[in-house]
């Protein structure tokens, strides 16, 4: 491995830019850092540069484990955006500048800058000055500077940020030509999903400072594992949708599902649908692939090789709302691209009724679909869908919350007023009762229950523990689809009964690290430890009031003494996730 | 005006873009005029005095004036000053402008102001402020005493002085520059494999020249005729504590109207070579970037 980055986390005023990132990069690889602005891809970039240190986890390179070792020792060349060159050097200069540091001789240095110079095609610019060359070769000069030295890796910063379009592709095919040919690691960083397409062998995107997914282009694009990816990466339309036997319902279709179909029960799901895998047709007999909705055309755009509409679906089926296009307005359209040759088979104008079809559907493996605020009246349940941690997930989810009345929600023995399916996540307020409510719940079905406090915010820190092993691989699935979507530390609690020369150490210890791989290995989500001697709920509520801003993931599996046991847990100030799974 | 031009009005010809109009014209001479009448009456003609009173004897006279060992001694005194202040404070200078453009720090506000605070100063309290410190009633005035040593009325005190007025000069005019060209060269060099000292002098000092010149120069040119700040100090001995220009105050004083306006001169000449200088920076400075 060339790169290879493990749990590295950067704190900037104490919130983290950049958040537990593992990450290997293979010989030779063309690694691209795909992300929005502010996701911390540029800071890990100067992490492993060594321009900026990191607050936790190792760099090494080329298996020399470089934390702590000086940028200028670590030999990697580095391009940046505005160029950098010493604009008082000549361009032979600006390249034999790192040569010049390592006192090569005059002779050598002029025939390894003949070299450079000829590999960026710029070959007789030697006496020019930065000014007098154009962005694209000033660029080029950067890149040639920066492999002077021959560094291991190189890195590059959006180098072609300040280039204009046709510049841009000539570069990047230089650059991509330069790189086979030396056969360098090279992690190049961008927020352009078109540029990491056109070069990368692999993509990483980053958001909030955590790297979310890996993968080559393609196959992040065809079956990305989260919205943000889905939606980042090219356009997508989000839908709910339900997992059945027979495949996946979406709207008035069932869509046989390629991803694994047996097992769970029946359960909503979030699914992606492409703009191009979307047909219209007059009718709905018209379509050649399964129908979803019919819809009016809003918005036709030529596009030149493409055309892109928006079509605003008709409500249809109570199960399968269409959450997003991947824009932020508050009635989504759906997205739609078609080629030429399927403008051909049925034009279309704005105003239009047409029938809506899908031809492939994506089904993301999150296990958060959409919420539902539970309470005894419709004021409170309105009320509770107010609340700003859950005003805030749910924007930051794509997602949709919905209410559900339970009067005698609490009530020993009484039964639910809905039908006794629930769908998504549950959500109640904490307080005096919760624990109660908790259990009444999730004696009914309820799987995945959110306790929330009035006025609790976005999280800095998850607790995660679970009661019970069959309520481990939910948990931690939930716990790292959370951590997606909040900027904050996971941290596994692990907690052995009795005191620190208990018998249970050992067990304790063997939990938390398969906690730990099994985090990482099925989720990849990268998580600290902590290990806490004495009861279980006794130490978590310990936890929990040390420091406000926390959050507590807790999987239980039996419901025995569910309201003693979590009583004191389910009242504090702090939200609490509860998964439960499996039978006791 | 809702779209129909206003014509023959003086509004409406001169505000027509790219047209030259005759309102037009008129306003352009008129600021030209304005502008080089008010430079004329406060510059120009204060100027041409010195010269026309310098020379109003002859040329003779005028360079008997320099023969003065007073004179002489007032040039030379003005001259080491400048050479010894002007270094002092590029280097405190670059040292200020690095901290305050490249690190983030407790107390970096501070520090801004403080290097204002010359500027907002009378030049008369800033010498005081010595007196106050190091005169014989001071504080520190019986100890240098003691020890014989005397900074009040003497070399060191109007090093003092003038290093407190004009250390303002190169730190204001490198700060802007270094934090608008920003850290990507050094970290450039770094990656490369360049350490601290060659960075600097390789990239960083090259980088901010024309600025660094630039400041020296104002620095020179207010080290050499500030005038309140020093006399506050100096104590006015003639031939060992009087700088040009308190000499020429004294000349004046005295009735010796071509020796003051001679030295006068020579300032000047100085201030005016300084001046040439600024723009010859200026230019290729601009030329460069």
């Amino acid at each position: 491995m060339s790169i290879v980055l493990d749990q590295v986390t950067k704190h900037y005023a104490g919130l983290p830019v950049v958040n537990d990132v593992s990450l290997d990069i293979g010989d030779g690889e063309f690694f691209v850092l795909l992300g929005p602005s502010g996701s911390g891809k540029s800071t890990l970039l100067r992490a492993i540069a060594g321009l900026s240190g990191v607050d936790h986890g190792r760099i090494a390179l080329h298996g020399r484990d470089v934390t702590h070792v000086a940028a200028r020792k670590r030999g990697v060349g580095l391009v940046f955006q505005n160029y950098a060159l010493f604009q008082h050097m000549t361009v032979a200069d600006n390249i034999e500048f790192a040569l010049r540091v390592r006192r090569m001789r005059a002779k050598a240095r002029r025939e390894r800058r003949r070299e450079l110079l000829r590999l960026v095609a710029l070959e007789g610019m030697d006496e020019r000055l930065p000014a007098q060359l154009s962005g694209g070769q000033q660029q080029r000069v950067a890149v040639a500077r920066a492999l002077a030295h021959k560094p291991e890796v190189l890195l590059l910063d959006e180098p072609f940020g300040a280039l204009d379009a046709k510049i841009r592709e000539e570069l990047r095919r230089t650059i991509r030509q330069v790189q086979r040919e030396l056969g360098i690691t090279t992690v190049l960083v961008t927020h352009d999903q078109e540029e990491a397409f056109a070069m990368a062998d692999r993509i990483g995107i980053m958001h909030l400072g955590r790297l979310l997914e890996m993968g080559a282009p393609h196959e992040l694009y065809s079956s990305p594992a989260t919205r943000f990816v889905a939606t980042f990466l090219g356009a997508a339309n989000l839908f709910l949708a339900r997992r059945t036997p027979d495949g996946i319902q979406i709207g008035a279709t069932t869509v046989a599902a390629a991803e694994r179909a047996g097992g769970e029960r029946e359960n909503e799901v979030v699914t992606v649908v492409r703009p191009e895998e979307v047909e219209l047709a007059a009718t709905r007999a018209a379509l050649s692939s399964g129908y979803l909705a019919s819809g009016t055309v809003d918005e036709v755009v030529f596009t030149g090789a493409l055309e892109r509409l928006r079509v605003r679906l008709e409500k249809h089926q109570e199960h399968t709302p269409l959450l997003s296009s991947g824009e932020a307005d508050s009635t989504p359209t759906l997205q739609v691209t078609r080629t030429q040759h399927e403008q051909r088979g049925f034009e279309v104008r704005p105003g239009q009724q047409v029938a809506v079809g899908v031809r492939r559907v994506h089904v993301l493996p999150t296990p958060l679909s959409s919420f539902t605020a539970c309470a005894s009246s419709a004021a409170r349940a309105e009320a509770l869908t107010h609340q700003p941690l859950l005003a805030e997930l749910v924007a930051r989810m794509k997602t949709r919350i919905g209410t559900r009345i339970e009067p005698q929600l609490g009530l020993a023995d009484a039964p639910c007023q809905g039908r006794d399916t629930f769908v998504g996540t549950t959500v109640i307020s904490s307080g005096e009762l919760c624990a109660q409510e908790a259990e009444w719940l999730l004696r009914r079905g309820a799987r995945d229950l959110l306790a929330l406090p009035p006025q609790a915010q976005v999280p800095h820190r998850v607790l995660i523990h679970w009661v019970g092993e069959a309520a481990r691989s939910a948990t931690l699935a939930i716990s790292a689809s959370v951590l997606r979507h909040v900027p904050a530390e996971a941290v596994y609690v692990g907690i052995v009964p009795g005191d620190a020369a208990g018998t249970g150490h050992g067990q304790g210890m063997r939990e938390l690290l398969d906690a730990r791989s099994e985090a990482q290995a099925a989720h990849g989500l990268d998580m600290r430890t902590e290990l806490h001697y004495g009861e279980g709920e006794r130490q978590l509520a310990l936890r929990l009031a040390e420091a406000p801003g926390q959050m507590l993931i807790l999987g239980v599996t039996a419901l025995a003494d569910f309201t003693t046991r979590f009583q004191a847990l389910l009242q504090g100030p702090w939200p609490v996730l509860i998964v439960r799974r499996g039978r006791a | 005006m809702a779209g129909i031009p206003i014509t023959g009005s003086l509004v409406g010809d001169s505000s027509r873009p790219g047209q030259r109009t005759w309102a037009n014209a008129i306003v352009r001479w008129l600021f030209i005029c304005i502008s080089l009448l008010f430079i004329a009456a406060v510059l120009l003609a204060p100027l041409a005095t010195v010269f026309i009173m310098a020379l109003s004897r002859g040329i003779e006279a005028y360079l008997h004036a320099f023969a003065d060992p007073d004179t002489l001694a007032a040039i030379r005194l003005t001259l080491i000053t400048a050479a010894v202040v002007v270094p002092v404070n590029t280097v405190f200078g670059l040292a200020a402008a690095w901290a305050i453009a490249k690190f983030e720090f407790r107390g970096k506000s501070v520090l801004i102001t403080l290097i204002d605070l010359p500027l907002a100063i009378s030049p008369v309290i800033s010498g005081m402020i010595f007196v106050l410190l190091f005169g014989l009633h001071g504080w520190f005035g019986v100890w240098l005493q003691e020890h014989n040593l005397s900074i009040i009325f003497a070399l060191p005190g109007i090093m003092l002085a003038t290093m407190f007025v004009t250390f303002p000069y190169v730190a204001r005019e490198l700060i802007p520059l270094m934090q608008q060209l920003g850290n990507n060269e050094e970290e450039a060099a770094i990656t490369l494999g360049a350490g601290g000292w060659m960075t600097f002098f390789r990239v960083t000092l090259p980088k901010v020249r024309w600025g660094l010149v630039y400041g020296m120069v104002l620095c020179n040119a207010r080290a050499m005729g500030e005038f309140g700040a020093v006399s506050v100090v100096s104590g006015h001995i003639r031939g060992l504590t009087n700088t040009m220009p308190l000499h020429i105050e004294i000349l004046y004083n005295e009735y010796n109207f071509v020796g003051a306006f001679a030295v006068a001169s020579l300032l000047t000449l100085l201030a005016a070579v300084t001046l040439v200088i600024k723009t010859l920076v200026e230019r290729t400075g601009y030329r460069r970037r």
